[in-house]
């Protein structure tokens, strides 16, 4: 959670930041900046590097074996590609919610319970699984059974779920790969409301295949598209009422429009 | 030709033929499972065969005559059997049973089998199977009086509780298999706490942690081939290392806890180490499918939110694949169960009568023992075998339930 | 072509435009030859036709609100199909200054014209040329055409003043007119309204095109201030 200390208008900054699978530049060149407090959309074509982007913020990518960076990531001042930063650290403080809702088939109370424990919550374990659900306006549809498993929940309560789990250790910034194109309208509808209440205190990231949900949810959005050797960059990045009235780049306009990609 | 408004031009839809060459192909699957169920119950036949039938017996000794004052043998008591036993041995025998074990230390019914065995000596003079039992119980009585007048008929069930719970002998009458199932039971503990924690350290190692260098290919390359190198290498193995190069670990030396029957490596431990090591790559080839089969969204969703690779694996990795790594255990443990070459090379005794007390004790198991009655000349050791057969195939059954069981408890949590 | 039946849609609408278009250049044009020649009955035909107008831009209005629900237009379609919205709304109000102009034709009765009809003709006629090619303009998105037109509204306004000048003089000269040179100035200003509205339909057009929004200076103000001067 963001307080009113923390300064800087940008939580999350890209510079100059390329990414490569072994030999293969998956994303060049890419020069961002994350507002606080604000949803920020990444859209583009398939295979444009999106997820990729995504997912080199809180060093998900590591996962991969493979993957490096060259140019560097800032995070609240602090450059995250740096020996001394653990990537088990940052990945709380940036939390990240996955396109299929990936609930741990642990009770709900487990699912929120467990990240805070192994972080070294030492406050009281109800009351934070409570206020993360309440965050994700999850608790009024499950207090009475929080002993349940997750997975007897409906696809788009499943993913809430996910979100509280990852609002449990109070990250600074929340990225969404995709996160509901798996769900049903209304549940999609849920999820762009929470996530508007939710960036009143947290800063979201949140990739999408979805323009009209990127146009209608977000704050800023950056246009991704593929360059001639096959990297991902980001060819336009402003408010998302521009990019989506008014692009400047003819490719953004084709995309929005529907006529490429 | 009626006009047929399903046809379209250009296809020649020939739909009777198709399904006709899909009820074939139905049938010779159908078959198959048909052959296969056949031969399950002609085993099954078989065997209950054996272990079930008439028995023509003869006393040596009338026990009748044994009576002490009007007190039957059965009502007797241990001292009196001891007495009873000196008075009918030979000396020489008589201190041989003392120093095999003190008779003060063995139980009233131990002195009574003794008895039997030794004094009144039932001798099975005739053996029947089911079938003939069943439907030929005329002829059988018309034989038995023509050869064997002096002998009794009984039908004998070869399956009891006192078979399981005697001990070996060489009178089939008074022979058990307790001392087998023991020995297995002792042996499979042994495969177990060597074989599980190694196995499925060693597949989450391969999953987890290794990275897909040639090393680790290599590795897993031999593991998957060691699964498949027949069992009495693994003897042979065993005997060489364990019975031999570690016989001052296998027999208890290093310990002092030797065994007073046997100063050898050719224990307990070094027959459940063999078979920890015969079915240790099939506990790491399942538990390692297993860990394979957890889906990566989990992995994901855990590393998330900033867990570690070792909480990752240790609190959703395993307790998701326990339910596979635990049935793979259960069923390489079924067939350890069942190994008989191995166990004749480490050095299983054949003859013995008394319980593993240790890990450092002579030793046999049931494959040996139903290998050592068939083997005997008597018919009636054929029908023991068959009931000791019988006792083998309810703890592979019983295992693989319980196996089942878990898997279904395991899965049907979440 | 991705979008396909979009684009041909998107054309319907743009040939729909001209054609609202065409009607209101005639309207425009008919009724001030009515006025001119006294044509009662043809006056009381473009009374009728507007009716037509009127329907045929509630048309192109549902089209485009089906358009705007079903397609999700975004960035040049939307700005578009939103400008689209305003200019028919511009031309169902030019067809109305025509409707006007016949509805006095048809108040003026027996009475005869009070001067003969030259600058009101003369404002027609700019007005319909105006307007056709601020069409065109549309049409093609054709930014210089469209930012060059509306300063020919000042030939417009001129031509409005002089006959207001004129009208002045008569009524002065003879009090009785007043009400004839009231109905005379009441048809001018219409006229000189029109070619106001064209100029918003050019501002339209260079915002479809660059998605800038803004009034496209014309020396409107300059030649007001002069004039008093």
């Amino acid at each position: 959670m963001t307080t009113p200390e923390t300064n800087g208008k940008y939580v999350l900054e890209a510079h100059n930041l390329s990414i490569f699978y072994g030999s293969f530049k998956a994303v060049t060149g890419v020069n961002m900046s994350v507002e606080r407090n604000k949803i920020t959309a990444i859209i583009g074509p398939s295979g444009c590097g999106k997820s990729t982007l995504l997912r080199s913020f809180n060093r998900m990518n590591e996962l991969f074996a493979g993957t490096r960076i060259e140019g560097g990531i800032i995070f609240e001042g602090q450059n995250l590609y740096t020996p001394e930063i653990d990537p088990v650290e940052v990945r709380y403080r940036i939390g990240m919610v996955f396109q299929k809702a990936n609930p741990f088939p642990k009770s709900i109370y487990e699912n929120i319970a467990w990240g805070a424990r192994i972080h070294g919550y030492k406050g009281n374990m109800d009351e934070l699984v409570e206020s993360s659900l309440r965050q994700a306006a999850l608790w009024d549809e499950v207090k009475d059974k929080l002993k349940q498993s997750g997975l007897a929940l409906s696809g788009g309560q499943q993913q809430r779920l996910c979100i509280a789990r990852a609002l449990a250790v109070q990250p600074e910034v929340i990225l969404m790969d995709e996160p509901a194109s798996a769900l049903d309208p209304i549940a999609t509808l849920k999820i762009e409301e929470l996530m508007q209440e939710l960036k009143q205190n947290y800063t979201i990231v949140i990739v999408t295949h979805n323009m009209q949900q990127a146009a209608r949810a977000s704050d800023y959005t950056a246009m991704m598209m593929i360059d001639d050797n096959r990297a991902g960059t980001v060819i336009e990045f402003n408010e998302t009422n521009v990019i989506f009235t008014r692009p400047s780049d003819k490719r953004t306009e084709d995309y929005v429009t529907g006529r490429f990609g | 030709m009626k006009a047929n408004r399903l046809a379209v031009e250009g296809f020649i839809n020939d739909v009777k033929g198709r399904n006709r060459a899909g009820v074939i192909w139905h049938l010779i699957f159908q078959a198959s499972t048909i052959v296969g169920i056949i031969a399950l119950v002609a085993l099954l036949l078989n065997i209950i065969n054996g272990a079930f039938g008439y028995v023509a017996f003869e006393a040596r000794v009338d026990p009748a005559s044994l009576a002490l004052d009007g007190l039957p043998l059965e009502d007797q008591s241990k001292e009196q059997l001891i007495a009873l036993l000196q008075s009918n041995l030979s000396s020489g025998a008589f201190s041989k049973l003392e120093r095999e074990q003190p008779f003060d230390k063995r139980s009233r019914e131990k002195l009574y089998q003794q008895v039997a065995e030794r004094i009144i000596k039932y001798k099975v003079v005739k053996v029947w199977d089911l079938w003939p039992s069943l439907t030929q119980v005329a002829q059988i009585r018309a034989t038995l009086a023509q050869e064997y007048p002096n002998a009794q008929l009984k039908f004998v069930s070869w399956l009891t509780n006192d078979f399981i719970t005697r001990p070996q002998s060489s009178e089939p009458l008074t022979a058990g298999a307790r001392t087998a199932i023991l020995g297995s039971l002792w042996t499979i503990l042994f495969t177990i706490l060597l074989a599980f924690p190694i196995g499925v350290g060693a597949a989450i190692y391969l999953e987890e942690y290794a990275s897909d260098n040639w090393l680790n290919r290599l590795i897993q390359t031999n593991i998957n081939n060691l699964a498949g190198v027949p069992s009495i290498v693994y003897g042979i193995l065993g005997l060489a290392i364990f019975v031999r190069s570690l016989e001052r670990l296998t027999s208890g030396a290093v310990f002092g806890l030797v065994d007073p029957t046997t100063a050898n490596g050719r224990t307990v431990l070094s027959a459940g180490l063999t078979l920890g090591l015969l079915v240790l790559p099939i506990i790491i080839i399942n538990a390692q499918e297993a860990i394979r089969a957890v889906p990566q969204s989990l992995r994901k969703a855990s590393y998330g939110v900033g867990a570690t690779k070792w909480q990752t694996v240790w609190s959703h990795v395993l307790p998701n694949a326990m339910p596979g790594i635990l049935t793979g255990t259960i069923l390489a443990v079924s067939r350890a169960i069942g190994e008989t070459a191995p166990m004749v090379v480490v050095g299983a005794s054949t003859a013995i009568s008394f319980d593993p007390s240790s890990p450092f004790s002579k030793f046999t198991t049931l494959p040996i023992q139903i290998y050592q009655w068939t083997s005997r000349p008597q018919a009636e050791f054929r029908s023991l075998a068959a009931a000791a057969i019988l006792v083998l195939l309810v703890m592979l059954l019983s295992l693989n339930a319980s196996a089942i069981f878990l898997r279904n408890r395991f899965s049907r949590r979440w | 072509m991705i979008r396909k039946t979009f684009e041909h849609e998107l054309q319907e609408v743009r040939d729909d435009i001209l054609v609202l278009g065409s009607m209101v250049e005639e309207a425009i044009l008919a009724s001030v030859d009515a006025l001119k020649k006294r044509d009662i009955e043809a006056a009381k035909n473009i009374l009728k036709a507007d009716r037509d107008i009127n329907k045929k831009r509630f048309e192109i209005e549902n089209k485009l609100m089906i358009l705007i629900a079903t397609q999700q237009p975004m960035a040049h379609d939307l700005r578009l199909l939103a400008s689209s919205m305003e200019i028919i709304s511009e031309l169902e109000r030019m067809g109305d200054y025509a409707k006007g102009i016949a509805n006095i034709n048809i108040r003026m009765g027996d009475q005869p014209l009070l001067k003969p009809l030259i600058d009101v003709p003369r404002m027609a006629q700019k007005d319909v040329d105006m307007l056709h090619r601020a069409l065109t303009a549309f049409v093609n998105e054709d930014v210089e055409a469209a930012k060059a037109i509306p300063i020919e509204d000042d030939e417009v306004d001129a031509l409005y003043n002089q006959v207001y000048r004129e009208l002045m003089t008569f009524v002065i000269s003879d009090p009785k007119s007043i009400e004839r040179a009231n109905w005379l100035l009441w048809v001018a200003h219409n006229l000189e309204r029109v070619a106001d509205r064209v100029t918003n339909i050019c501002e339209r057009t260079v915002f479809i095109a660059t998605g800038e929004l803004s009034e496209i200076k014309n020396s409107d103000d300059e030649f007001w201030k002069q004039q008093k001067s």
